[in-house]
C-alpha cells in the first residue's frame, strides 16, 4: 500500500486552479480591451498577493521557506534524473520551485503592466504594451514547460502529480 | 560507510556556469525561433535560410551542452559518497568500462555503488527504488560486463589498476 501524505492545503489548490482558469481565460479568450479581461486581471493580481502572504503564514509545504530558490539543489535534481535516481520531494521539488517563482514574478509583471495600461499616464504608451505582451508570451512558454515537466516527473517518479493538486495528497510508494 | 559531502571533485561552480549558459542560450534560441516564425509568415524567404541554419546550429549547441551538463552532474552524483585520493583517475577508468559495456545511466549509478561496496538495501535507499529493481539492474550489469558477480566486477577494475599507474600523467588525460 502506498503511503498517502497530505501536501497541498485547500488554499494552495484553489489558488492553483483559479489561476489556471484566469490565465487561460485572459490569454486566449477575453477581449484584451474589454472589461472582463480587466476584472480577471485584477482577480489574478489579488490571487498572487494572497499566495505571497500564504507563503509566509500558510501550511508547511505552502511556505516559501519550504522551497527556497536554489540553483545547486536544482542541479542536484537534474543529476538525479541523469543517473536514474528517484527521490520524491513531499512538497515542491527544487526545479518546480524555480518554476513557481518564475511564474509568480511573470504574473506580477503582467498585472502591473496591465494595470498601467488602464491609467491615464501610461494609456497607449508603447513600451508598456510591449512589455505586457512579452511577459504573457514568456508566461505561456513557462506554463507549457510546467505542464511538460509535471507529466515527465509524474512518469519518472510514479506519482500522479496533477491528481495531488486536486486531492491534496501525494501517494508515495513504500520504502 | 561514511559520506564525505565536503569534498567535491568537479567544482559545482562549473556546472552552475554551464547551466547559466544553457539558460541564456535557450532564451536566445527562443528569440530566434520566434523571429524565424514571424519572418516565415511574412514570406521573406531569402533571409530565412541562413536564419534557420543559424537557429539549428544554436539548438544543436545547446543539446551538446545539455548532454555535457548531464554527464558532469552524473559524475558529481557518483562522487558524492567519496572514493578517496585517486577518485579522479579511478572514476575515469570506471567510466570507460561502463561506456564500453553499454550501461544505461541507471546501471552506471548502481554499478558505481556496487563497486564501492554498498549493499543492495543501501543502494535501493540511496536511489529511492525497490530492492527488486536494484537486483534486476545488477544482473543486467553483470551480464553486460560478462562477469558472474560483484566480486569479479571489482576484480576487473583492480586488475587494471595493478597493471597501470593509478594517476596517469596530465598529458595523457587530455
Amino acid at each position: 500500500m502506498p503511503k498517502r501524505v497530505h501536501v497541498w492545503d485547500i488554499f494552495v489548490r484553489i489558488f492553483h486552479w483559479s489561476l489556471v482558469t484566469g490565465f487561460v481565460a485572459n490569454a486566449l479568450f477575453t477581449d484584451p480591451e474589454g472589461n472582463t479581461h480587466k476584472w480577471i486581471g485584477y482577480a489574478i493580481a489579488a490571487l498572487i498577493v494572497l499566495r505571497i502572504v500564504w507563503g509566509f503564514v500558510g501550511t508547511v509545504h505552502a511556505r516559501f521557506s519550504d522551497f527556497p530558490p536554489s540553483v545547486s539543489a536544482s542541479l542536484g535534481q537534474i543529476g538525479e534524473i541523469a543517473s536514474g535516481r528517484r527521490h520524491i520531494h513531499k512538497g515542491h521539488s527544487p526545479l518546480g520551485a524555480l518554476m513557481i517563482y518564475n511564474l509568480i514574478l511573470a504574473l506580477i509583471g503582467i498585472s502591473a503592466t496591465g494595470y498601467m495600461m488602464t491609467t491615464v499616464t501610461y494609456f497607449g504608451v508603447e513600451w508598456v504594451e510591449e512589455a505586457h505582451e512579452l511577459l504573457v508570451t514568456w508566461a505561456e512558454i513557462s506554463v507549457m514547460a510546467h505542464i511538460a515537466a509535471v507529466i515527465y516527473e509524474s512518469g519518472r517518479l510514479g506519482i500522479n502529480l496533477p491528481k495531488s493538486m486536486v486531492t491534496g495528497y501525494k501517494e508515495l510508494p513504500e520504502e | 560507510m561514511t559520506a564525505m559531502p565536503d569534498r567535491s571533485n568537479a567544482p559545482p561552480d562549473r556546472s552552475k556556469q554551464l547551466a547559466a549558459l544553457i539558460f541564456f542560450q535557450g532564451l536566445c534560441a527562443l528569440y530566434f525561433i520566434f523571429d524565424v516564425l514571424r519572418d516565415a509568415r511574412e514570406g521573406d524567404n531569402l533571409h530565412l535560410l541562413p536564419e534557420v541554419a543559424a537557429t539549428i546550429g544554436l539548438v544543436i549547441g545547446i543539446a551538446v551542452e545539455v548532454n555535457l551538463l548531464m554527464r558532469m552532474l552524473r559524475r558529481q552524483q557518483h562522487m558524492e559518497q567519496g572514493l578517496g585520493v585517486a577518485a579522479g583517475a579511478l572514476a575515469e577508468l570506471i567510466e570507460d568500462y561502463f561506456t564500453n559495456w553499454g550501461l544505461t545511466p541507471s546501471e552506471q549509478d548502481i554499478a558505481t555503488f556496487a563497486i564501492k561496496g554498498y549493499s543492495i538495501a543501501e543502494i535501493a535507499k540511496l536511489r529511492g527504488s525497490a530492492e527488486g529493481t536494484i537486483k534486476t539492474h545488477l544482473n543486467a550489469i553483470y551480464r553486460k560486463a560478462g562477469v558472474p558477480g560483484r566480486a569479479q566486477l571489482v576484480s576487473l577494475l583492480v586488475e587494471d589498476l595493478l597493471r597501470a599507474p593509478l594517476v596517469p600523467a596530465k598529458s595523457s588525460l587530455q
